[in-house]
């Protein structure tokens, strides 16, 4: 077993899931909700890519900012339909379940009737080869998912950090009655929080397409990895959301490496079992105290 | 329109619960003015109906002559962005913090219009000279900060804007008597200008003599200065069935 291989193999997966997990805990702990239309907005953003690669142009940042758009659009669409109807009415988090739950049901359907069960690919987008840094031989897609995702979370995060709308967001994940007071809107809020995460879920997809197809349904296991992350990172926390992405990296690659890619799932929910059977509320809860 | 806050005939309460029956007055600007009451008694629902925060309430509102009460069963908080927009402040019970985010971020979330936001930087200066010690918290997140210096950072983010009214629920709850000498004395330093300022306050004695105006508010209704200003306090006392006060 090639140690490099496994680390650089680790990190590009803990890229892609990152980015879909720190978006499902940014919008759990901003909206209170639980988004399981996440995988649709995924998928969604792969057909996006795609449609934009044939009529388009192949370039690939034009490619990339076709996903990216599309899933932006797609979050946005999840907000108008369960977030905003539903946020004031009684028992919220359900009904916002089952509704994200029905638009990844019927988006997935739509898509298959859309573009038939025939898988996509995307364009090599990075062009097919690799290059040695160090001792290690890195192909160029993996490098590629590294770098655009960590180009898009740290501009993210410093959005976040630095503009009034990232405020807002950090000030409604804690205190939305505080927030209220200080003039933030929770509806635009709401949907500036689902573009932004629409947005990485497209990112990941293009990504995660330049190794996968694109088929309907292909949303449904990135979906259930992204919750995965974000569970054991502890919901709510971008940090933690990092942690468990790059650990859950390294027990995919590591499983794939020695037992074989059939096993992933089993070893993968194992260690989250293990994770929340120690730290119920996710990694996370070891570094920020804050959290009451 | 000299009126900052004109109330009418407001009720209000949560669910089956109503809280304040038929309660009206009026706050000129540069007015400062105390409400007193027992607990439970309709003071911090009354500040909170003006921000939209209650779970109905009907009746008129006005903030700076304009309308922004009127019915409502259900949605609270919908409109309270809106209403704070337009020129409110609140600083509610229990401070409605942030307990992960700096002092710095509180203050700097404060500043909500893009003016405010743009000059935040000497705003901030503005209120740490009110405040002192919030100085050397800045970086600090507000979950460490002791109680005193939490109701600090609520009303600090409150100033950062240029609210014209500002709504201030029990400044000395939970606080040690010196504290909330110390806090109530900063609040009279406070600027108003055009604005007004209405403090709801269970502990008379912090307020005698300090506001322009005491206002008893008894099983949701409103006794004495509301109609008659210059009601002595000792009768607005016994309107109000408040006990005499322990500090």
């Amino acid at each position: 077993m090639d140690p490099y291989y496994l680390f650089v193999t680790a990190v590009s997966l803990a890229s892609i899931y990152g980015l879909l997990a720190i978006g499902i805990s940014i919008i759990w702990s901003s909206l209170g909700m639980i988004n399981l239309a996440q995988g649709f907005t995924f998928t969604v953003s792969g057909y996006g890519a795609w449609l934009v690669a044939q009529n388009v142009s192949t370039n690939g940042f034009v490619v990339v900012l076709g996903g990216v758009i599309t899933g932006a659009l797609a979050g946005a669409l999840t907000g108008l339909l369960a977030f905003i109807p539903l946020y004031d009415k009684p028992n919220f988090p359900l009904r916002s379940l089952i509704a994200t739950l029905a638009i990844s049901l019927m988006g997935g359907q739509f898509l298959l009737w859309l573009f038939t069960p025939r898988v996509k690919a995307l364009p090599k987008i990075f062009g097919v080869g690799s290059i040695h840094i160090g001792p290690a031989t890195v192909s160029h897609d993996k490098i590629g998912s590294i770098v655009c995702s960590a180009i898009l979370l740290l501009l993210t995060l410093a959005w976040m950090k630095g503009s009034r709308r990232g405020l807002e967001i950090r000030a409604m994940m804690q205190n939305p009655e505080g927030a209220a007071l200080v003039g933030v809107g929770l509806r635009s809020t709401a949907m500036a929080v689902m573009m932004v995460t629409g947005a990485m879920a497209g990112l990941a997809a293009v990504l995660l397409s330049q190794t996968y197809f694109i088929s309907p349904f292909a949303g449904t296991t990135p979906l259930v990895k992204g919750m995965v992350v974000a569970l054991a990172g502890g919901l709510g926390s971008v940090a933690g959301a990092v942690i468990a992405a790059v650990l859950i990296g390294f027990v995919e690659a590591f499983t794939a490496v020695q037992l074989g890619g059939q096993y992933v799932l089993i070893t993968q929910f194992l260690f989250i079992i293990a994770v929340l059977l120690v730290r119920p509320r996710g990694i996370a809860g070891m570094i920020e105290h804050s959290r009451e | 329109m000299s009126d900052v806050l004109h109330v009418e005939d407001l009720s209000a309460g949560y669910g089956p619960l109503g809280v304040l029956h038929g309660v009206s007055l009026t706050v000129r600007a540069g007015e400062r003015v105390g409400i007193v009451g027992l607990n439970g008694h309709g003071k911090s629902t009354l500040l909170r109906a003006v921000a939209g925060l209650t779970g109905w309430q009907s009746g008129s509102i006005k903030l700076n002559g304009v309308e922004i009460g009127g019915t409502r069963s259900q949605g609270p908080g919908r409109y309270t962005h809106k209403i704070v927009r337009m020129g409110l402040a609140l600083v509610p019970q229990g401070d409605a913090l942030f307990h992960g985010l700096s002092v710095a971020d509180h203050l700097d979330s404060g500043a909500y219009t893009r003016r405010a936001w743009r000059e935040r930087k000497q705003r901030r200066e503005h209120v740490l000279e009110i405040f002192p010690p919030l100085q050397k918290l800045l970086n600090q997140p507000v979950g460490k900060l002791s109680g005193g210096e939490r109701r600090m950072v609520s009303l600090g983010r409150g100033l950062m804007d240029d609210a014209r009214l500002l709504l201030i629920d029990e400044p000395s709850l939970g606080l040690a008597p010196k504290i909330s000498n110390g806090l109530m004395q900063a609040l009279m330093q406070i600027d108003i200008k055009e604005g007004a300022m209405v403090i709801a306050e269970q502990n008379l004695s912090l307020l005698e003599g300090k506001v322009s105006r005491l206002i008893g508010l008894h099983a949701g209704k409103l006794k004495g200065g509301a109609l008659a200003p210059d009601l002595p306090v000792s009768e607005l006392v016994h309107h109000a069935g408040h006990p005499h006060p322990h500090h």
